[in-house]
């Protein structure tokens, strides 16, 4: 990244936000103080709020179902001695029950195009809608931003029946299209709100050293808005892998479904223990938690230069 | 496993290479076009599998779904704005309307007052302590609400008077002597549709932290500093200074979270499925459609729900329209 | 430039991948020749595991690969899937009434060409052929059954404390006050099931109207020719409002019913003190017992029906099972289908120790290699009728809808019996 863009977050923001500068001019620009106890305290008491229901997850999914059933899971807080109970036998059991492993690569099998293509379908609309000109321009884009507000479930059933009439129900391609429909206007609208931050010179200069569109955006704008779209990517990424109701309404149980409704079925009626719907759980969350934790920092970079606008 | 793995990769790489294909095809198409047509249609074709994308999965969609608004519960003739009326007769379904109003009332709010209190304080913290902290805060937004409903039965959870409780909150109730408390169930004064709240809060809280804290993180030190030669204190230098510069943020988080809420369904899906007056429309629409076949009353709240949804959109489309340069 | 480092990273991760795997993989025979029958069920892991041990070797030898799937909220998801002309070969669904309506919109194959059902007829618990019958054709072929209405209690305490099972209602509720003079609580009770909530309840009223009413009366009112808000079915909560909602009967109270989970709430009974000496659940419920309990199941459980209204009355039983039906007719699925009514189809599922119980009266006692199930298959094989469970055979709006979320909020005490009763009829949907 070498192209320096105007942050818009707020009117008078002329410098980005990059957090690697901030422990150099962090105390005396801020706030004069170096955090003082109480603000320490404050903190620290919101992240434990924030961290001790994931703690009964991990706690349960390493205990045995009698202890799991007969004792809350901070009790092996209290009395340590418990820790020799523990087992990992709840993992590869749910892994085995459910077919995670299967399950696992069917969710990168829907995940991964339900990320990339969008991002490509929406990069080129977004160009077009930022750096050129044709009627009902403005209002085609308007009508996009506006359907971010219509819930994607109104589209179930026409979709299905769509679906049926090309037999394209319980497929990959069924999820895939799925996604990129309703995760298009978002994308669009992140793209197109980053892109209108880049300065215009480049591509008047690029068109007058005869670049053509395609090229234009392929050499220039899309390598400059990496982080909108990183951000959009992750955005995408948490969504279609966390999401239930769209695989189980398109591609459904079956040797196609994805980790999230494998570890439904670990659910149930007449269920399984909670030892294995949290192992089971905890095993789905690994892989968007690690994304999450690696890309973090594109993540902020390209909403708030982008979507975020003051 | 071997050949599934294969297959994955195989249908990774179709998948995109299909996609680039097609506008590789439309670009020497337009650039087949005469002279001054290609600059004419090129851009439509460069909107034209987006625009398609959302003509076919929402708008689409949205259309059919008025027009079953109007009809009765297997489409097969239209009833008018009886599936309005009847629906808007039933006392049930005016409290599911009532919870929904509650969650669009207190959600976006909360998620507001939380990110700035984290976002602000972190900001005073050391960096990482900051990006501990943040990082904390943000991950629950990793979680899906599956997921999150596992999560929080570990605090919701109730056992009879007596016996061991596996529910935190039951755990800390039980231990200073009190009888455990149903959470989920105990509707007065919709306490249980906060406690769902909670959940949803606990994953968005961190979308909002991470937007504010960039906002906060812009707003110009000569203005902070300037104010505090004047002597103002913390909070008035938060509320008179950093508040109005971040407006902006605010509003559009605020938006967004909105949305989320008007759209929400699997929070309560996932643990009461509506029992115990916690329905919302989200949650209402799909019992309509899959439990009781009604695709007309399931139309119907859709439909009531986009109603709804139209002041946002205009506001949207006008603060769109605000910030653009002319 | 990251996002070109990320579309290289990509696909150099892929090329490896590819040259890792490319030799060792085998062919992929996604082709669709039918040689492949998906089987959905949501019957419980062991059962499944059981049947599938039993099925796919005979199938493979006739050249057909059987694949199991245990899908969750199946009732739910085969609407869709039906709707989305994606259904699996064969299901096996808990609730009959959903194949009787695919039946009338010709979703389902008619199993009267597939199978011999005069033969079924002789061989089957009676009543279990007939659950999903449409107009004289019979669509569904209950594989697994499983009887409800049954009362748990701690063998050893239950016995050391002197009590014995009752032969009428009037009997239970005797013992139910002896238990409580006796300083102890008779009662566990538990109706959460997450997003199925109140489905518990259901079957204690199902079966105080099958004990009250006899099994004409039972169809009655699963059909709605009986109300909910009539006498039969007050006398049936009132019954029930006696047991649950006295002071001192149930563990907890009556508050902490609506939040107890029922596959948990029948263990404090297990305890070195009971918590409580009586659960009522279907036969499954064995498999949610601690894990102690379940090694030593015949000496640490006992279990008889609920009792009839008279002694030695009319006495029929609730029961439910999992009915198979086609939902995508083929020669291969007819094959399977015809393995599935095999009287010793459940053989290995029921030696197994899983809570697989025949719905074929000649399946042989001994089958069972514990006496807890071997009394309550007895329980249904010698009952004067078999009713299937109501909830599962009403309209889905009111079996998985309002009967479950009306019952769920009466017992938390958040609306009146009268209103609970009249919300259920006022949702049940007009044909």
């Amino acid at each position: 990244m070498t192209t320096q863009t105007t942050g818009t977050i707020t009117p008078a923001a002329s410098r980005r936000f990059r957090p690697a500068r901030r422990g150099a001019q962090a105390s005396p620009g801020r706030s004069g103080r170096r955090s003082p106890l109480p603000v320490k305290l404050s903190v620290l008491f919101v992240c434990a709020l924030w961290i001790v229901p994931t703690l009964g997850v991990v706690i349960t999914s390493f205990r045995t179902v009698d202890a799991a059933n007969s004792s809350g899971w901070w009790s092996l807080l209290a009395h340590p001695g418990g820790l020799a109970d523990l087992t990992t036998g709840n993992y590869s059991k749910a892994i085995e029950q459910a077919d995670l492993g299967s399950a696992f690569f069917n969710s990168v099998a829907i995940t991964l195009p339900a990320v990339f293509v969008p991002l490509l379908i929406a990069a080129f609309a977004a160009y077009a809608f930022t750096f050129m000109r044709f009627k009902g321009r403005d209002a085609l884009f308007i009508v996009i931003v506006s359907l971010l507000v219509v819930p994607n479930y109104v589209a179930f059933v026409p979709i299905i029946k769509l679906y049926s009439d090309v037999n394209l129900n319980g497929t990959f391609p069924a999820a895939w299209l799925a996604h990129i429909g309703f995760g298009m206007s978002l994308a669009v609208y992140i793209l197109r709100n980053y892109m209108a931050t880049l300065p215009k010179d480049v591509v008047e200069s690029a068109k007058i050293d005869g670049a053509s569109h395609f090229q234009t955006f392929y050499r220039l704008i899309l390598p400059m808005s990496a982080p909108a779209l990183a951000s959009f990517a992750i955005f995408q990424f948490l969504w279609v892998w966390n999401d239930l109701l769209v695989a189980l309404v398109f591609v459904g149980p079956g040797d196609k479904q994805p980790i999230t409704i494998a570890t439904n079925n670990l659910f149930g009626q007449q269920g399984t223990g909670w030892e294995l719907v949290t192992a089971g759980g905890l095993f789905s969350m690994l892989v968007p938690i690690l994304v999450f934790l690696t890309l973090q920092r594109y993540f902020v970079r390209g909403l708030t230069s982008g979507a975020v606008k003051g | 496993m071997v050949s599934q793995v294969l297959s994955t990769v195989l249908t990774v790489l179709a998948g995109v290479a299909a996609a680039l294909v097609v506008y590789w095809v439309l670009n020497k198409l337009a650039e087949a076009l005469p002279g001054p047509w290609e600059n004419r249609i090129k851009p439509y074709f460069y909107v034209a599998p987006a625009v398609a994308a959302i003509g076919v999965y929402l708008v689409y969609p949205t259309i059919i779904t008025v027009i079953n608004s109007f009809k009765n519960s297997d489409g097969s003739r239209f009833v008018g704005v009886e599936n309005f009326v009847k629906l808007l007769q039933t006392p049930a379904f005016r409290q599911t309307l009532l919870n929904t109003l509650l969650w669009i009332a207190i959600v976006p709010a909360a998620c507001i007052v939380v990110g700035l209190f984290v976002a602000t304080l972190a900001d005073r913290l050391s960096f990482r302590a900051e990006k501990a902290a943040k990082t904390i805060i943000f991950m629950p937004m990793a979680i899906s609400a599956v997921g999150s409903a596992t999560v929080w039965r570990f605090m919701y959870a109730a056992q009879p008077a007596g016996q061991p409780q596996t529910g935190l909150l039951n755990g800390i109730v039980t231990a200073f002597g009190h009888d455990p408390v149903p959470w989920l169930q105990q509707s007065t004064l919709h306490s249980n549709s906060l406690l769902l709240m909670v959940m949803l809060l606990w994953g968005q809280a961190g979308f909002a932290m991470v937007l504010l804290s960039a906002a906060i993180k812009g707003v110009p030190a000569e203005t902070l500093e300037a104010a505090r030669l004047d002597g103002a204190g913390e909070m008035r230098i938060f509320w008179r200074v950093i508040l109005p510069q971040i407006r902006g943020t605010v509003i559009t988080v605020f938006v967004t979270v909105l949305i989320t809420v008007m759209k929400v369904f699997d929070v309560i899906y996932v643990t009461t499925n509506g029992a115990f007056n916690t329905n919302v429309v989200g949650l209402e629409f799909f019992n309509q459609l899959y439990t009781n076949y009604n695709y007309g009353y399931a139309s119907a709240i859709v439909v009531m729900l986009l109603i709804a949804i139209v002041p946002i959109m205009i506001y949207q489309i006008r603060h769109f329209r605000a910030e653009e340069p002319a | 430039m990251p996002t070109r480092k990320l579309v290289l990273a990509v696909s150099a991760f892929s090329a490896l991948t590819l040259l890792a795997t490319g030799c060792s993989s085998g062919s992929d025979s996604s082709a669709s020749d039918k040689k492949t029958i998906t089987i959905w069920s949501s019957m419980d892991q062991p059962i499944i595991d059981g049947l599938k041990a039993k099925v796919n070797p005979e199938a493979k030898a006739q050249g057909i690969t059987v694949q199991w799937r245990k899908v969750d909220n199946i009732n739910q998801i085969i609407v869709q899937k039906v709707q989305a002309n994606d259904a699996p070969d064969i299901a096996l669904l808990p609730q009959p009434g959903i194949i009787k309506d695919f039946a009338t919109k010709g979703k389902v194959t008619p199993l009267d060409d597939v199978l011999d059902i005069p033969a079924l007829q002789k061989s089957m618990t009676p009543g279990t052929l007939d659950v999903a019958k449409v107009n004289g054709k019979t669509y569904g072929l209950m594989v697994s059954m499983n009887v409800k209405g049954l009362v748990f209690y701690p063998k050893k305490a239950f016995e050391a404390a002197g009590y014995t099972a009752p032969k009428t209602l009037d009997e239970l509720n005797a013992l139910t006050e002896k238990i409580k003079a006796d300083g102890k609580t008779p009662w566990c009770l538990g109706i959460e099931a997450a997003t199925a909530t109140g489905w518990p309840a259901t079957d204690w009223f199902e079966n105080l109207v099958l004990k009250y009413g006899g099994v004409d009366k039972y169809n009655e009112w699963i059909s709605h020719k009986i109300k909910f808000d009539s006498p039969l079915v007050r006398q049936a909560a009132a019954q029930f409002e006696k047991i649950a909602f006295t002071d001192g009967n149930v563990l907890g109270g009556r508050k902490s019913i609506a939040s107890n989970n029922f596959g948990t709430a029948g263990n404090p009974m297990f305890q070195s003190k009971p918590g409580c000496y009586m659960y009522q659940q279907g036969s499954f419920i064995t498999g949610f017992f601690p894990k102690a309990v379940q090694k030593n199941l015949d000496s640490e459980v006992g279990v008889f029906g609920l009792p009839p209204v008279t002694a030695g009355g009319d006495n029929p039983v609730e029961g439910g099972g999992d009915t198979a039906s086609i939902y995508q007719d083929s020669p291969a699925a007819r094959k399977v289908m015809k393995l599935l009514a095999a009287t010793d189809v459940g053989t290995t599922a029921a030696k197994n120790g899983s809570s697989f119980i025949s719905p074929h009266k000649d399946f042989p006692l001994s089958n069972y290699p514990l006496k807890t199930t071997q009394s309550i298959a007895k329980v249904a094989y010698d009952s004067t009728g078999f009713a299937f469970d109501g909830s599962d055979a009403m309209p889905t709006a009111v079996g998985t809808g309002s009967f479950w979320k009306e019952m769920t909020a009466w017992i938390s005490g958040q609306e009146s019996l009268d209103a609970a009763l009249k919300n259920i009829d006022a949702s049940w949907p007009v044909s």
